[in-house]
């Protein structure tokens, strides 16, 4: 009997490779393997999905969390290990994803339109422009405010939207941002305790940088990245100026805001040098590390890395409350504010939930093990004796600073701290100028001479008016100019 | 004792006509093009429509409803400053990259043709940057230029053609950063046109420059008369290479500048990320998208029409 071309045939045992290389491979078996293999790939995803279920896994529940990758590592080896603790004791079964802070907001982006991924996200920035996408958590805040307080009003201010009446996302703790200084530098300037005003600190690094033949520079920076976001709203508060007023309406353009944008200027020429307009997020904590720079604004992350790594700069770094302009308070953003936020897809609302007031349960615990960089948002929770208190953490810190002392700055840290957005709430308004760097692009405009302090100010409004604009129609911002 | 192996015939139970079907060409050809052609719908064609569906809305990432509102989105596209930085941004890259890449891809060529020891390990070197993903570079060159570590002010220092201290801001002045995003495209996208050129000096027949060389012409002669000539064509496959991957790459950008000193490397892609991705105005960013379009379009008939003349030639 005649063999069809596409018996397979073999001669030995089918086993052996020796048979398999005697195999006869037509075009058809080629082409019906490959399609067994893309029909095998292309569902057996949604097969396995099927057998685990949404929000459960075996019978039992899923807990899916999705994080930044802590500037204190130290927080995330005790956080991932915490929470499945938790989560065995609960019979949830939970995963911690960690990805770089500047990847949250194109994950999340992912995941909302895709309409699935974790249960719970973890933002350093308010993700206001989501709303429509989140869960209300007003059950959440208050029930953790019956227990621990109101939260502080710039908390409420980053998880609140006042326009819709509702919390997109659930605030537990927020880092502040002082000024790092060396000391021994601005000993040498007549400044031993670090300076008060922004006259005063643009002296002391003029003299720093000139005494160093430009060794040793200013660190504020201009750049398109966080940090220099920060410092940029800092300077225009103490000035007495902000984007926006209580009321969402744009008031950049002010003449507050036209001298702060002077004073920055000036500080470039005379104390900095083009690199500020080239940093990231870490440039500066990597100058201050380094010995480049004798003053930045930067949470206390930047310290705890250099007592690790360079402890003798690290004795030399010291902090500074926020400085001082012409206006009525010097303020200092905060510098990250920790906010959760749960996705309407996700299959596991409830279980997210609970864990949320687990965690605010534990606030000594994230303040601690966070090497007291996150301070929690809630006035009476139990990390606040042991924060705040006479010879609490920051009267003597736990983590060897020399002084010890040295973090008793931070004391009244939540009376000086705002949100992004200052006076008035985060917003996704307010979130663009900040996503797009509009801030800092125009003190660079004018530091460069590219433009008048008045024009860049101009043009930023014109940007910033354009972005209101587009949101109010959405119905997400409130303000009518 | 193991049991004896036995021959073994394995039929597969095959209907006539399944038989019959799998081993014609006109059939067998889409089948074989099937997965190419739905990858290329799935995740090229859709997110086009999306993309013009979406600069006509007002959509945003973090709603899952939106409407048409027209051209306002454009409206207020060419109204912002930045993007039209951008949009002059990616034109002036795309051009100065691409001229520095044809320029060293056309000297590359004639090295790798060349008869020379150690030739493939010049060919691999070339290569290289290709082989590497953007992201992964432009870390590296991120480092390399970087205001406090890099090791071209290391090297300028010890040379004390700058003062210690005082390093060179690579990213910070409008210029170098320019230019060190330029070089950057330059570098990533040179290995393929020069492969392209290398394939295109090979294709000429020797006997040419031969004759030439008898009657008298000298090399810069034969280079213009012949060699350009017939290397025209090629080049301009490479060329449109670069401009597709230099017009519409973000990652050097992104990962390099962030669009700064100010907005002086912003160009299109990376400002539509940030409008669209970054701050969630998912309208805005599309229709900032939807400029590179006309000019890509323009690109890939060039690039077919070519395709075809080679197939009809």
């Amino acid at each position: 009997m005649k063999k069809r071309r596409s018996d397979i045939q073999t001669r030995a045992n089918p086993s052996t490779g020796q048979a398999l290389l005697a195999r006869r491979l037509t075009r058809r078996d080629f082409v019906k393997a490959g399609g067994a293999f893309a029909l095998t790939a292309a569902t057996f995803p949604t097969i396995l999905s099927s057998c685990l279920g949404g929000g459960t896994s075996g019978g039992s529940k899923t807990l899916k969390i999705l994080q930044w990758s802590h500037f204190v590592p130290a927080y995330d080896k005790w956080f991932d290990p915490w929470v499945k603790a938790w989560g065995q004791s609960k019979g949830v079964t939970v995963t911690v994803d960690h990805i770089t802070y500047d990847q949250i907001p194109i994950r999340t982006a992912a995941e909302i339109n895709a309409g699935s991924g974790h249960d719970l996200i973890l933002w350093i920035v308010p993700p206001s422009q989501y709303e429509p996408s989140l869960v209300d958590m007003g059950d959440v805040v208050k029930q953790v405010e019956q227990k621990y307080g109101p939260q502080l009003d710039f908390a409420k201010l980053t998880n609140f939207n006042p326009h819709t009446n509702r919390y997109f996302g659930f605030t537990y703790s927020f880092a502040p941002d002082p000024g790092d200084y060396r000391k021994s530098l601005f000993a040498q300037a007549g400044m031993s305790d670090g300076p008060t005003t922004w006259n005063d600190m643009l002296s002391a690094v003029t003299q720093i940088k000139s005494k160093s033949k430009g060794a040793v520079r200013g660190g504020i920076g201009f750049s398109p990245e966080p940090d220099s976001n920060m410092a940029a709203r800092a300077l225009i508060w103490s000035y007495g100026g902000s984007e926006q007023d209580k009321d969402s309406n744009v008031t950049i353009n002010s003449d507050a805001v036209v001298q702060a944008v002077d004073f920055m200027a000036r500080l470039f020429k005379q104390a900095e040098t083009s690199e500020v307009f080239s940093w990231n997020a870490a440039s500066n904590n990597q100058g201050l590390v380094a010995g480049s720079l004798s003053y930045i604004l930067n949470s206390i992350s930047a310290y705890r890395t250099a007592q690790a790594s360079k402890p003798d700069v690290a004795k030399d770094i010291f902090f500074a409350k926020p400085l001082s302009g012409p206006g009525p308070k010097a303020l200092a953003s905060e510098h990250v504010i920790q906010t959760y936020v749960i996705p309407k897809f996700s299959k596991s609302q409830d279980t997210a939930k609970e864990f949320l007031l687990y965690l605010a349960d534990h606030a000594s615990d994230f303040v601690y093990q966070s090497k007291l960089y996150e301070f929690p948002v809630n006035p009476t929770t139990n990390a606040q004796d042991k924060l705040y208190g006479s010879g609490g953490w920051l009267d003597s810190d736990p983590y060897q600073s020399d002084p010890v002392t040295k973090l008793q700055v931070l004391k009244d840290a939540t009376t000086w701290s705002v949100n992004v957005g200052y006076p008035g709430p985060a917003s996704p308004a307010i979130g663009e100028i900040f996503d797009k760097n509009i801030l800092p692009s125009m003190m660079a405009a004018a530091a460069k001479g590219d433009k008048t302090p008045k024009q860049a100010v101009a043009d930023a409004e014109t940007q910033i008016k354009a972005i209101f604009a587009n949101w109010r129609q959405k119905g997400l911002v409130g303000g009518t100019t | 004792m193991s049991e004896p192996v036995a021959h073994r015939t394995v039929v597969f139970d095959e209907s006539p006509r399944v038989h019959h079907l799998l081993d014609r060409e006109n059939v067998l050809g889409p089948v074989m093009l099937a997965p190419l052609l739905v990858y290329l719908v799935a995740l090229v064609g859709v997110p086009l429509v999306l993309v013009f569906v979406y600069a006509f809305s007002d959509a945003s990432t973090g709603s899952p409803t939106y409407s048409f509102v027209g051209l306002s989105t454009f409206q207020r596209t060419i109204a912002d400053e930045t993007f039209r930085t951008a949009l002059r941004n990616t034109i002036v890259f795309t051009i100065l990259s691409q001229v520095v890449v044809i320029v060293l891809a056309t000297i590359l060529g004639f090295v790798m043709t060349a008869n020379f020891r150690g030739k493939w390990i010049v060919r691999f070197l070339v290569l290289l940057p290709w082989t590497t993903p953007i992201a992964l570079s432009a870390l590296a060159w991120l480092w390399m230029l970087d205001s406090l570590f890099s090791p071209f002010n290391w090297i300028l220092g010890q040379l004390h053609v700058v003062a210690e201290g005082t390093p060179v801001a690579w990213l910070g002045e409008n210029t170098l950063a320019v230019g060190s995003v330029v070089a950057l495209q330059a570098w990533r996208t040179m290995p393929l046109a020069a492969v392209i050129l290398m394939a295109g000096l090979t294709s000429i027949p020797p006997e040419l420059n031969e004759q030439a060389a008898i009657d008298g012409a000298g090399f810069w002669r034969r280079l213009f008369d012949i060699t350009f000539p017939l290397l025209t064509p090629i080049m301009m496959v490479a060329i449109l290479f670069g401009i597709v991957a230099t017009f519409t790459d973000m990652a050097a950008v992104y990962i390099l500048t962030h669009g700064g000193p100010g907005d002086a490397t912003q160009v299109l892609a990376s400002w539509s990320f940030y409008t669209g991705i970054e701050s969630g105005s998912l309208a805005d960013g599309a229709a900032i998208g939807v400029f590179m379009f006309p000019v890509l379009l323009g690109v890939c008939l060039l690039m077919l029409r070519r395709a075809r003349r080679a197939e009809v030639l």
